[in-house]
């Protein structure tokens, strides 16, 4: 007994000093992190681009309301901190600028309104347009700290079929506004809220009960959206079902 | 003459009536074999052995009769052992051993991935990549063993004497020559000097006939052959000649009584093929180490599978970690490690004339605890040599050693020169034609060994015997015969102006004593009185107790008056003096021991290993070789040797007190198991005398139950049941027989037994190294499970993939595991006993403890380390990633954020992950340097072993060149997901590397400082 319970001891002491070790070797480690910036953001050269709802494929039936309640709910659920309730504590920023604001310890947060959104805001239709299959998807670009895109960034987007979808923007042509860049992380930047595009599917009679596949891209900037492994990266694919 | 010859082999009592053996395994039949040989033609008459065999001893047998025992007998051939066929081979390489595990693995994996394809629309292709790697790591081994034993069976098939042979029979009055294939039994035989026998016959004339047999009972020295029947064991009798031994001299006649399988031969050939052989000690070692690795991982799945349910994972998704982790232990490189490791060192070792049948027998000569030597052609050189004169009433020493180092003697004496001048002139022997660019002692000689012996040995002290020859023109001679046993012969003189005749004449010594009146001292003649009949009694004592075979010399100047110029001698009715002589001297022959045995078998000793004797010579001449050789060592006595020193009969000596024995074969039938194990276990230096290769086989038997493993030398058929039945045959290259090199796993190509103590010490460095190998190999596969593990607990995003422990095991830990094999011993290794089997594991508990519960440990946290910090500094901090798992490897999810509030797209927190793998990989390699430099030793520091391992060095590069390449090689990302790592990131192991090596210096201090202490029972394997 005496023999196994000292080997049993010596693995504990051994562990123990191991588990010590680990841990001075990581305190070390995170002693040369910056806590506002990560050390290295070269994996996160360009933002993706996601949608809301958060879903591959949207489909419902447009005069079954239970049909796309979850996505109505769920865009209302988003757009809580787009309220503009909310919003109108924010600053106001210079239309078309950075907001550089480096040296500042507390950075200001530009205001984005929810009624920005217009029809797609839910607030003048809180069915978001699918009640009347025009469903509205809300397209939001990554957040990566110091992102400043150059030139005019705005969303375009296309289905994948012959005949052209009509598809209203907003904010109008789709815009990301440059006073909502740069960002400064999550510790300083606490209330930042990204720009949104809210894209309005307007389908016609005919595009009812039949699958469209919609990409949107980032265009007007230098932010990458044709990569070949990455599909999210500045542009965003997602198919569409309404049906009647 | 000198020897205490008395009778030997087993008396048959049984006539062996069924046909061929059968050769079902481990039946009566086997046993049946065992028994001696059931001839008993020898003690019939000629009529009789004509009357069984229908045939005539004139006429031989009609070619009707002939064809019909041809067709019922079969051929006169041995039927070859069953060849395994080359496919069956291939699948033992495959399927054998180790291979077993690999192939587990592999079915698992493929199985793994049929569940994922089953229930998953999108499987990963990681365990189908796993399972197809496992498949073709195990055939590529496969196939290289495979390869590496066909080329030394290659090398044997050269041996092969295809040569078919010839018989000269007497069929219906008439001589012919056929096929040896077709000689039946009762057909009637002539053999001549230098031919094969080609079947057991019984002998119905000869004349001067002499047949080598050492092939059959390893007696170095041709037995002559007469019609009379002197034993009533066939195999003592003069009257039976045995197929595939040689007729050496003189002509005989005979009846054919056995062919084919059923001779004396077959039936050894048989029982040899018959005997089954148990695994070699290297293959229980592996399975072994499968157990205890089965045992680890079976342990580990199923303590995470548990885990898994608990922490709400469903059953499918359980399985699929089950498999995985028990495919994660399977250690891949390690069957590719082992394999190469011992081919190296066969390779070694064929460089060393030990060729190597069976790549597993590499090791076994490691751990061989007793070696059962046969003596002729192994410790001897099979060849009569001249080892001692007495002249001048002293005893001087001839050189017997191979290359003519030895001592020599005062070869001025005028004794001498008439000594050597007799054995020149009455003698038969000479070289055969075409060798004079070959050192004498290397020339092939017409004639008997014991002339031979002479010849050569004149020839080198006294120059070329045929001009001696030539000068002295032969006229008369009487040849050697039993009844009178001398040789005579009457010669010229050279000295043109001497017309007497000489008289040379050599024998028996008491014969030729009785002969002489007169002998010569110091080259002048005196008369023969007590006290030099004395000295000759006492010196013909002393050399007969030698074990050699001495022959007398005399010779004389007939007179002119009687014996003028052109006096017609006549040999058969002897009308000239054959007395009155004078004596001159003695000459005694022994077959030599080689050179390098006596130290071959003092390093045998000193290396624990018991050293057994097994002839089937004459006990005198075994003690003696026994003696020179050093199996009976300086010192120490037999029980008769007590006895004869005390002066008190044998009966009375307390067997305890010798520690050396010489056992006689007919004794040796009579013991009891148990008696023969007290022989074994109770007396360290034993020498078999006169012993049956069925005995043979009970010693290495008797050898094998006292738990030692056992290697048997032997070059004749008569050893071939004990090399088969050894845990390690050795068989000798060039003296070998067919039959015994097919029945070994080992040849010596220079058939030194020297080679054998090479042969022990690679042996035992291979396991040592080995060891080291395994250690090494094992340890990183902590490191590789650890992740998987804390993937499926913490739900962290996985540390390491599938490719990178691929890249591990058959990538970077390749060459240095092998180069492990290089290392050097550590103390000296043929100064220790040999391991014991049951106790001294290839792989142990301590090994496993060390290595996966201590360095492996180490080495896991050295990788975590790298992995967080890549992590953190990418912005997922720890806290961040505990539980991250399900969203981290959704597709659909492309915001994942971070700690720093980031977003992060499927692809690009891929990327992060994947360069986590590659960092989690390069510092394995970063630890594993640690690791190689602390299994390149046990016990001794490294800094007392050095660095002089050059190819451990440039494994240590190669790896880190090549875990470089592999993670800078553009198009790497694309291939194994491999990414370029910022240099910093190299550095995360180095304080665990730098751990790693001092914490194991710092055990091997305490292991070194308190021998047998805690820290060498826990953890010294």
């Amino acid at each position: 007994m005496a023999p196994s319970g000292l080997i049993l001891l010596f693995y504990f002491v051994f562990y123990a000093f191991l588990a010590g070790m680990f841990c001075l070797t990581m305190w070390v480690m995170l002693q040369t992190l910056d806590e506002n910036i990560p050390t290295y953001q070269d994996r996160v050269p360009s933002p993706g681009l996601v949608i809301r709802p958060h879903a591959a494929e949207i489909s419902f039936n447009r005069s079954d309301p239970t049909n796309y309640n979850q996505y109505t709910q769920h865009l209302h659920n988003f757009l809580q901190n787009y309220n503009d309730s909310v919003q109108e504590r924010n600053d106001l920023c210079l239309v078309g600028e950075y907001t550089d604001q480096d040296a500042e310890p507390v950075k200001k947060v530009c205001q984005f309104k929810r009624s920005l959104l217009r029809q797609c805001s839910g607030l003048s239709d809180s069915s978001f347009g699918y009640a009347e299959g025009k469903p509205c998807i809300i397209i939001k670009m990554n957040r990566v700290i110091g992102l400043k895109p150059q030139g005019d960034p705005f969303i375009n987007c296309t289905a994948k079929k012959n005949s052209p979808l009509q598809i209203r923007y907003f904010p109008s042509e789709g815009r990301l506004d440059k006073m909502f860049f740069p960002y400064y992380g999550k510790n300083t930047h606490a209330d930042y809220v990204q720009p949104l595009v809210a894209v309005q599917l307007l389908l016609s009679k005919e595009d009812l009960n039949v699958e469209q596949t919609v990409e949107c891209r980032v265009e007007g900037s230098n932010l990458r959206n044709n990569d070949e492994r990455d599909k999210a990266l500045g542009r965003v694919t997602f198919r569409v079902l309404v049906s009647e | 003459m000198g020897y205490g010859r008395s009778d030997s082999y087993r008396v048959a009592t049984t006539q062996d009536k069924d046909k061929s053996p059968k050769k079902k395994k481990g039946g009566k039949d086997m046993d049946e074999l065992k028994k001696e040989v059931p001839i008993t033609e020898h003690k019939m008459s000629i009529e009789e052995v004509c009357r069984k065999f229908q045939t005539d001893c004139v006429q031989g047998l009609t070619n009707a009769k002939a064809a019909e025992y041809l067709i019922r007998d079969g051929p006169n051939a041995l039927t070859p052992p069953p060849t395994t066929p080359e496919w069956v081979k291939f699948c033992r390489q495959l399927f054998g051993g180790f291979s077993v595990l690999l192939w587990t693995g592999a079915i698992l994996c493929f199985l793994a991935y049929a569940i994922q394809a089953a229930t998953e629309d999108d499987p990963a292709g990681d365990n189908l990549y796993l399972g197809i790697v496992l498949t073709a790591v195990v055939v590529i081994t496969g196939c290289f063993s495979y390869f590496q034993e066909a080329k030394s069976s290659k090398i044997m098939e050269s041996f092969k004497n295809m040569v078919p042979q010839q018989a000269l029979v007497i069929r219906e009055g008439e001589k012919v020559q056929i096929n040896a294939e077709e000689v039946v039994g009762g057909d009637l035989v002539e053999v001549k000097g230098g031919d094969r026998i080609p079947a057991d016959i019984r002998v119905v004339s000869a004349h001067g006939c002499k047949v080598d047999n050492s092939s059959l009972t390893g007696e170095s020295e041709p037995q002559s052959r007469s019609p009379d029947n002197t034993h009533d064991n066939p195999l003592e009798t003069r009257n039976v000649a045995f197929f595939s031994t040689n007729c050496v001299e003189g002509t005989a006649r005979g009846i054919v009584i056995c062919t084919g399988d059923r001779t004396v031969m077959g039936r050894i050939a048989t029982l040899t093929s018959g005997l089954e052989t148990g695994k070699t000690p290297i293959a229980k070692e592996i399975e072994h180490f499968i157990h205890i690795i089965t045992g680890v991982a079976v342990f580990l799945g199923v303590t995470f599978f548990i885990l898994a349910i608990v922490l709400g994972y469903s059953w499918l998704e359980a399985v699929i970690f089950l498999i995985g982790i028990i495919v994660a232990n399977v250690p891949e490189g390690l069957l590719a490690t082992v394999t190469v490791c011992l081919t190296l060192t066969a390779k070694r070792m064929a460089k060393k004339n030990c060729l190597v049948k069976n790549l597993e027998a590499v090791e076994t000569l490691g751990s061989t605890s007793t070696i059962c030597s046969d003596k002729t052609g192994t410790l001897t050189q099979n060849r009569m040599t001249v080892a001692h004169m007495w002249f001048d009433n002293q005893i001087h020493e001839a050189d017997t050693t191979e290359d003519q180092s030895g001592a020599s003697f005062d070869k001025s004496s005028v004794t001498w020169l008439s000594l050597a001048r007799v054995a020149g002139l009455c003698n038969r022997a000479q070289f055969k034609a075409g060798q004079d660019a070959l050192p004498i002692l290397k020339r092939d000689v017409a004639g008997d060994a014991s002339e031979s012996a002479l010849l050569k040995c004149i020839e080198l002290c006294c120059g070329s015997v045929r001009a001696n020859r030539d000068r002295n023109k032969k006229v008369a001679e009487i040849p050697f015969n039993s009844t009178n046993k001398y040789q005579l012969s009457i010669h010229e003189t050279e000295d043109t102006n001497d017309n007497r005749y000489l008289l040379v004449m050599k024998g028996a010594p008491e014969r030729i004593l009785d002969c002489c009146s007169t002998i010569m001292v110091q080259g002048k003649e005196q008369p023969m009185d007590e006290e030099l009949k004395e000295s000759f009694q006492n010196a013909y004592m002393e050399l007969g107790g030698l074990g050699e075979r001495v022959l007398g010399f005399c010779h004389t100047m007939l007179a002119e008056d009687q014996y003028p110029k052109g006096f017609a001698f006549d040999t058969d009715d002897v009308n000239f003096q054959t007395d009155q002589l004078c004596f001159i001297g003695l000459m005694s022959m022994i077959d030599p021991p080689r050179a390098a045995v006596p130290d071959a078998v003092g390093k045998c000793r000193s290396a624990g290993i018991k050293v057994i004797m097994v002839t089937g010579d004459h006990p005198i001449t075994a003690k003696a070789i026994a003696k020179g050789v050093g199996i009976i060592s300086e010192g120490n006595e037999t029980v008769e040797d007590i006895a004869a020193r005390l002066n008190i009969p044998v009966s009375q000596v307390n067997p305890r007190d010798a520690k050396a024995c010489v056992i006689h074969g007919t004794d040796l039938k009579d013991l009891s198991q148990d008696q023969m194990d007290d022989i074994l276990r109770n007396h360290t230096e034993i020498v078999f005398a006169r012993t049956s290769p069925q005995q043979k086989l009970i010693i290495v038997e008797g050898c094998q139950r006292l738990g030692a493993i056992v290697a048997v030398t032997g070059d004749g058929v008569n050893d071939s049941p004990a090399l088969k039945k050894a845990d390690i045959g050795v068989a000798m290259g060039i003296s070998g027989s067919d039959v015994s090199k097919q029945a070994a796993d080992m040849i010596l190509l220079d058939d030194n037994f020297a080679s054998i103590v090479t042969g022990v010490e690679e042996g035992r460095l291979i396991f040592d190294n080995l060891k080291k190998s395994i250690a090494y190999t094992l340890t990183s596969n902590i490191p590789e499970i650890t992740p998987f593990l804390l993937f499926i607990c913490a739900n962290i995003p996985l540390p390491l993939g599938t490719i990178t422990i691929l890249c591990i095991d058959l990538g970077t830990d390749m060459v240095p595991a092998i180069s492990l094999a290089y290392e050097t011993a550590e103390s000296d290794i043929m100064k220790r006993q040999p391991r014991n089997p049951f106790r001294d594991k290839l792989v142990n508990e301590r090994l496993i403890s060390i290595a996966y519960g201590q360095i492996g440990m180490i080495q896991a946290v050295a990788g975590f380390f790298a992995y967080f910090v890549i992590l953190a500094e990418n912005g997922f901090l720890p806290s961040r990633l505990v539980g991250i798992r399900l969203n981290w490897d959704d597709r659909s999810v492309n915001d994942l954020e971070d700690s720093y509030g980031q977003q992060w797209t499927y692809e690009q927190r891929k990327i992060v992950e994947f360069t986590c793998h590659t960092a989690f990989f390069v510092s394995i390699v970063v630890v594993q340097w640690a690791d190689v430099i602390i299994c390149k030793t046990r016990r001794n520091s490294v800094f007392q072993q050095g660095m002089r391992n050059k190819i451990l060095i440039f494994g240590l590069f190669e790896e880190t060149a090549l875990a470089a390449f592999l993670s800078y090689c553009p198009g790497m990302d694309v291939a194994l997901r491999m990414y370029p790592l910022k240099p910093s990131w190299w550095f995360c192991a180095f304080p665990y590397s730098f751990l790693i090596f001092v914490y194991d210096e710092v055990r091997k201090l305490l292991l070194r400082r308190n021998p047998g202490g805690w820290v060498e029972r826990e953890t010294y394997y």
